[in-house]
This record gives structure tokens, C-alpha cells and sequence, in this order.
């Protein structure tokens, strides 16, 4: 072989080596252990709602097990020897590339109905790291990740845009929201997507900090928790934009870190961030805190304020609820707000069926018929339940809903928990 | 054919063998896997890492293997679920209760347990041979099923079959002389034992890696796995 083409780098080896890399006993063992049974498919909504059987999360994960099984096992070598299995090659990545990143929010239900319980998210995440690896990575989600490199939001919000924004949002709803503050306890970390298209939820939010009393403050360079370098899959983007958080947790010497509306960062931050990088402050959600506030008497709500909005549904984020663990705080918030109109719609809490637009999909545009066809769903569960609103704690899955209910016309009104506990509250 | 020695040498000789194979192969499956490192988990927890375990492994084996605890998944795998929990269940009832293969438990193990009366045994039996054809064919007709099924799956349920209708055939010395059938009972089962190691079939052993891995990810998040 002489020189290689460039435009043609050998994908599939970067790809198979990443594997290979990544690979340790919890892979081993996880891939071992799966029956071929197939159930998991009908657990996931993109198979669901298409039928496509490449939708299936044990198929998601195919690549993976070739390789894995290709490389460690004998039966595995035999099996390439023989003719049985075929190697991964340069059209596999390509052609999974559009599986993992379009069609999986990495949601992780499918580990709920897995007989054997195989964590079928992380494992598809671990594809997507190979992905990255190859650089075969949807256009629309390059683009987003260099602009949070390089202007420091996916939204491309530059500081100094972020700087003005924030201080029309205290302007305008009268609102005091500190910022750099030395010595604050708490360090509330936004996403841009509430900063620029759900302002009031920073007021919201804003609100029920001040009249608890908190000491809190925001971050000009810690100001975005978003980060794409997850939904690549990419462990060094990943890690850079953490350190922007901890990096600014530090020099604040703020105790805690409260991630506000998005689902991958809190599951980032919160339950893999120690078993990459130090993390030098207690992490914790928003809606935690809110339930924790009330819990000790620091803020008050008026009950039952949002009884005559007819029924009122919760919908469970799947990094927050399923994968956070806050399944029960929103719930106890709500039976304060609307003991009597709040109804659950099937299935919920760690069964919940994700909105369609977690992992980066909402980002990738070729990606959007497939999350509108997804997204009904979502509207047959809310119509099944008669649900006229519904609340969540996730800014992206806010997105999702706001996206999809305007696309299919529908008559529901989409709030966030935030906002809705902030216009309860009794101020003294 | 002489069938007597070959029903002496696959009773004797080669299933002490096939049982050596099985039990090297599956140590070897087990370190080869456990060797590759585990990283350890530095996150804090929330819930007990130990709960969640716990609830996981009653969830599943509470009933049997495949209780459908999740909203939706029984009636969207009927098959899988009724056909794939009968087999089962008929699996470890034949081999641990029928008094034929306690005693053969016996002789390896040195003591035997109280058995299930032959008719019962032989209608699950019956049942298993039933729900394994089952299987087959929805393996067949279900699109991801048929999507990640190659060689190895159906040779699988071939390998796991044999046993299970030879033995059928055995107690009720159908067509063949018994030790023609014996013999190819015996030889199955050898089989059998030999072909787990290399297969998927090892899952009995990694179920318990997995579900104790999802319990652990559960509990820790005070989430019910
Ligand atoms: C801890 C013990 C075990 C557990 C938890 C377990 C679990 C499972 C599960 C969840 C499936 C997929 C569902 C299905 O297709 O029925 C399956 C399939 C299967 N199991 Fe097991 N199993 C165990 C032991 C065994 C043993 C000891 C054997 C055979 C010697 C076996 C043979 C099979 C076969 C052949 C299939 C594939 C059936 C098909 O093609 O659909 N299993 N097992
Ligand atoms: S993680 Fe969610 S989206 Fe991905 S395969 Fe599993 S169920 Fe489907
Ligand atoms: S449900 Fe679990 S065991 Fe069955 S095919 Fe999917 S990953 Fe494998």
C-alpha cells in the first residue's frame, strides 16, 4: 500500500479500534449476556412508532458486538474465518452512524424491558464514541459542537449576547439575577436554549432562589450546561466543557452546582462526571432543590392554584427521572399545585416513553421527520390521559413538545415546573 | 450398529468428558470477560446500590425469568415471553426434578433431593418441546427477530432442541429400540455441553452480571430497576 487518500480515511478501523478501547468487563459482560430475544425493540419509540426493524436497540448495538466478539472471543474468530460474521467495515459506520445518532435519544428505556436488564443506552453510547471517533457525525451536530468550542454555546450565544440577555431578563421581569458572585453557596448553571427561547424560566427560577433566600449566583464563564461533547460521544469535547463548569465552581468557591432544565447534562454531571474528571463541588437538579425548599419551609406555595387549568400531566424526562432519579419531587410539587387536575398519562416514572428529542436529535434536521413520527407518541399518551397541559423539567424535551404540538396543531399548552412553582409562590 | 457400546461409551466415558469441556469453557468464558477491568464507580450515591440489586434479581426471578414487569411488554412479545418463560420453566423442572436426571445428579454430587411424579414431568415435557417449536417460528416470522438472527441463534435452538425431543422419545420409546434412543439422548446432551461454552447459551451465566449491573445503576439513582 502506498500513500492514503485523506477523503477516504479507513473509518472502520478507527472505529473497531475505539471499541476495542473501550471495551472492558461492563461491555464484555453486558453483550455477553443478551439472548437475541428481541423485546427490547418494541421498548424503544423509534421502532415503535416506524416498524423498522434497524431500530431495534439490540441491532443499535450490533457493531459493537461484531467487534467485540471479532477481537476477544475464539468463537468470534472462527466464526470470521469460517465466512459466518462478517468484519465491520467502512459502509457500516456510515450506514450506523444514522441509526445511532438519528434514531436513539439514549434514553435507556429499552434497558427497563430487557430481560436480562443489559444497559442498552450506554452501550449505544459507546457506539456513538466510535462514531465520533471516525468523524462520521451528522453535519448538523458538527456544527453544533464547534460552536460551543468555539463561542461557547451550541446555540452559538457569545458571551457578550449572553451578557445582554440575561440583563434584559432582569429588566424586564424585575428580577435580581447575581452574577460572579465570590462566595456564593450555590452555582446555577442555565442551558441557552431557556436563556434565549424560554426566558422565563431564568426569571422562574431566579424568583424561587431569592425568595428562599439562597445565596446564588450565575456564571458569565460557566454559563452553559449543555454539552454536545456527550451527544458526539467525543470524551475530550465532553470533558472541556465540564471544566468550563468546574473550572468556574472553583474560582467562585460556590459549595453546589444546580443544573436547571437539561436532561444530559445532569446525567453528565450528576452520575458519570466523577469516573472522568474530578468534580470539585455536590451537583444536584433544580427540581431537587425546589422540593427540598419546600420541604424546610423556605419558600410557600398557594395550593391548588392550578385546579382550573383542567387536567395537568407530568412528562418524565428520561435523564432526570429514569436516569436522574427525581421521579418523585415534581410529583410532590405538583399535588401541591393541582391536588385535584394533576393526572399521570401511562406509562410514567422510570417507564416513561422519551419526547423524541433527547441525545442531539432535535439538532440534527434530516432527523426531523422521524422525530415528528416519534412525537406521536407523546400525543397519544397525552390524549389518552386528556391532558390540556402538560409540565416537565427538561428544556429540551420542552423543545420537543413546543416543536411538535405547533407542527401537529394541536390544543395543549406545554409549561415548565419551574415557571409554574414561581407564579405560585406566596411572597412575604 | 452396536448401540449398547455406544450408549456405554456416551454415557460413560464421553459425558464425563463433555461435562470436563463444559465446566474448563465456561471458567475460561468467565475470566476471558472479567480479566478486560472493571472501572471502579467514584459517583456518589443516592439510593442503595444494594437495594437496587436486590429488587433487580426479585424482579427477575420472581415468577420466572421473563415476568413482563414493564407496562406493554407481554402483549407486545407474547411468544417470546409465554412460549420463552414455559421453556424455561420446563427446563430446570426436567433437569433438576425428573428422578431420571437426579440421579444423575446424585452420582456426581453424592446426594439427591425428593422428584416430581413421571406423568407431570413428562407433560412439561411436553410443553417444552411445544414452546421451543414456538420459538423457532417466530424467530422466523418476527422482522427483528429474523433481522439479528444468523447461524449461531438457530443452531442454538437446534443444539437445546435435541435433547429436549430425544428424551421425549426415550420415555415413550417411540419408533426406535431405548437404547437407540438413550444413546442419541446421551449424545445430544453431550453435545450440548460442549457447544455452551462457544455459545450464547452461556447466558445463564452472564445474566448475572447484567441484572446485577442494572440493579447497581438503579439503585443508585433511588430508581426502581
Ligand atoms: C439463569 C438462567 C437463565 C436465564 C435468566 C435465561 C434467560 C433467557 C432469556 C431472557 C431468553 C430470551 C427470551 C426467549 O427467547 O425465551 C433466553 C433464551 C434462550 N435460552 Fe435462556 N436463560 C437461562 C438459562 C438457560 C439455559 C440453562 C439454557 C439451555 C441449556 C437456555 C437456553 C436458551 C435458549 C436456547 C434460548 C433462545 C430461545 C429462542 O431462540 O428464542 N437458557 N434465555
Ligand atoms: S436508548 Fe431509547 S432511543 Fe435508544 S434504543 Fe434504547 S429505547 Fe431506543
Ligand atoms: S431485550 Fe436484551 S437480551 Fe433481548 S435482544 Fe434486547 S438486549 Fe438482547
Amino acid at each position: 500500500m502506498s500513500t492514503q487518500d485523506v477523503t477516504r480515511a479507513p473509518v472502520a478501523k478507527t472505529a473497531v479500534d475505539t471499541f476495542v478501547k473501550t471495551t472492558g468487563s461492563w461491555v464484555a459482560t453486558q453483550l455477553e449476556a443478551c439472548t437475541r430475544c428481541g423485546i427490547c425493540a418494541q421498548a424503544c419509540h423509534f421502532y415503535e412508532a416506524t416498524g423498522n426493524p434497524e431500530f431495534a436497540p439490540v441491532w443499535k448495538v450490533e457493531l459493537l458486538r461484531r467487534a467485540y466478539e471479532q477481537r476477544f472471543t475464539p468463537p468470534g474468530k472462527l466464526k470470521v474465518a469460517l465466512g459466518l460474521d462478517k468484519p465491520v467495515t467502512d459502509r457500516d459506520i456510515q450506514h450506523w452512524s444514522t441509526i445511532v445518532y438519528e434514531a436513539c435519544t439514549l434514553c435507556n428505556k429499552c434497558a427497563m424491558v430487557c430481560p436480562m436488564g443489559i444497559q442498552l443506552g450506554p452501550l449505544i453510547h459507546e457506539v456513538r464514541e466510535a462514531m465520533a471517533a471516525s468523524q462520521v457525525v451528522p453535519a448538523d451536530l458538527v456544527t453544533a459542537i464547534r460552536k460551543q468550542e468555539e463561542l461557547g454555546s451550541p446555540l452559538g450565544v457569545t458571551e457578550e449576547m449572553w451578557e445582554e440577555r440575561i440583563e434584559w431578563i432582569a429588566d424586564e421581569w424585575e428580577v435580581d439575577i447575581p452574577i460572579d458572585v465570590q462566595g456564593a453557596e450555590t452555582l446555577v448553571v442555565f442551558t441557552s436554549i431557556e436563556v434565549m427561547k424560554f426566558p422565563e424560566n431564568v426569571v422562574a427560577i431566579a424568583r424561587i432562589l431569592n425568595a428562599a433566600g439562597e445565596k446564588w449566583t450565575i456564571s458569565t464563564p460557566g454559563r452553559e450546561v449543555v454539552n454536545f461533547g456527550v451527544f458526539e460521544g467525543n470524551p475530550e469535547r465532553t470533558k472541556l466543557f465540564m471544566a468550563r463548569l468546574f473550572d468556574a465552581a472553583r474560582s467562585l468557591g460556590v459549595r453546589r452546582l444546580v443544573v436547571t432544565e437539561c436532561g444530559h447534562a445532569y446525567d453528565l454531571l450528576r452520575w458519570t462526571a466523577h469516573n472522568m474528571t474530578d468534580v470539585p463541588v455536590e451537583i444536584t437538579h433544580i427540581v431537587a432543590v425546589i422540593d427540598d425548599l419546600l420541604n424546610k419551609g423556605r419558600i410557600k406555595l398557594q395550593a391548588g392554584k392550578y385546579d382550573s387549568l383542567g387536567p395537568i400531566a407530568f412528562h418524565d424526562a428520561c435523564k432526570i427521572q429514569r436516569r436522574g432519579g427525581h421521579i418523585q419531587e415534581p410529583r410532590n410539587i405538583l399535588r401541591i399545585l393541582a391536588p385535584n387536575s394533576f393526572r399521570e398519562i401511562s406509562p410514567n416514572r422510570e417507564e416513561s416513553i422519551c419526547c423524541g428529542g433527547g441525545g442531539g436529535v432535535i439538532a440534527i434536521q434530516e432527523a426531523d421527520p422521524l422525530r415528528y413520527k416519534v412525537f406521536e407518541l407523546k400525543m397519544r399518551q397525552m390524549a389518552a390521559a386528556g391532558t390540556k397541559t402538560i409540565t416537565m423539567t427538561c428544556a429540551n424535551c420542552r423543545l420537543q413538545f413546543t416543536d411538535g404540538i405547533k407542527h401537529f396543531g394541536l390544543d395543549v399548552q406545554v409549561r415548565g415546573l419551574a415557571a409554574m412553582v414561581a407564579d405560585a409562590l406566596i411572597e412575604e | 450398529m452396536d448401540w449398547y457400546a455406544i450408549l456405554e461409551f456416551s454415557r460413560g466415558p464421553m459425558f464425563y468428558t463433555a461435562l470436563l469441556v463444559f465446566m474448563a469453557g465456561m471458567t475460561y468464558r468467565l475470566f476471558s470477560t472479567i480479566l478486560l477491568g472493571w472501572q471502579a464507580d467514584r459517583v456518589p450515591n443516592r439510593g442503595s446500590k444494594l437495594r437496587g440489586v436486590a429488587v433487580s434479581y426479585l424482579k427477575g426471578f420472581g415468577i420466572w425469568p421473563f415476568f413482563p414487569w414493564v407496562k406493554g411488554t407481554l402483549s407486545r412479545n407474547p411468544v417470546t415471553y409465554l412460549a420463552g418463560g414455559l421453556f424455561h420453566l420446563g427446563l430446570f423442572v426436567v433437569i433438576f426434578l425428573g428422578t431420571a436426571h437426579m440421579l444423575v445428579w446424585k452420582s456426581l454430587l453424592g446426594f439427591g433431593w425428593p422428584t416430581l411424579a413421571l406423568p407431570i414431568i413428562d407433560w412439561l415435557s411436553a410443553v417444552t418441546i411445544v414452546a421451543m417449536i414456538a420459538l423457532a417460528i417466530n424467530r422466523r416470522i418476527n422482522p427483528v427477530l429474523r433481522l439479528i438472527s444468523g447461524p449461531a441463534e438457530w443452531t442454538n435452538l437446534i443444539i437445546v432442541f435435541l435433547p429436549m425431543i430425544t428424551g421425549y422419545m426415550t420415555t415413550h420409546h417411540l419408533w426406535f429400540r431405548y437404547e437407540t434412543l438413550f444413546s442419541l439422548h446421551m449424545l445430544s446432551i453431550n453435545l450440548m455441553l460442549i457447544w455452551i461454552p462457544f455459545s450464547r447459551i452461556s447466558h445463564f451465566m452472564f445474566y448475572f452480571f447484567s441484572r446485577t449491573f442494572h440493579g447497581a445503576q438503579a439503585g443508585k439513582r433511588a430508581v426502581a430497576p
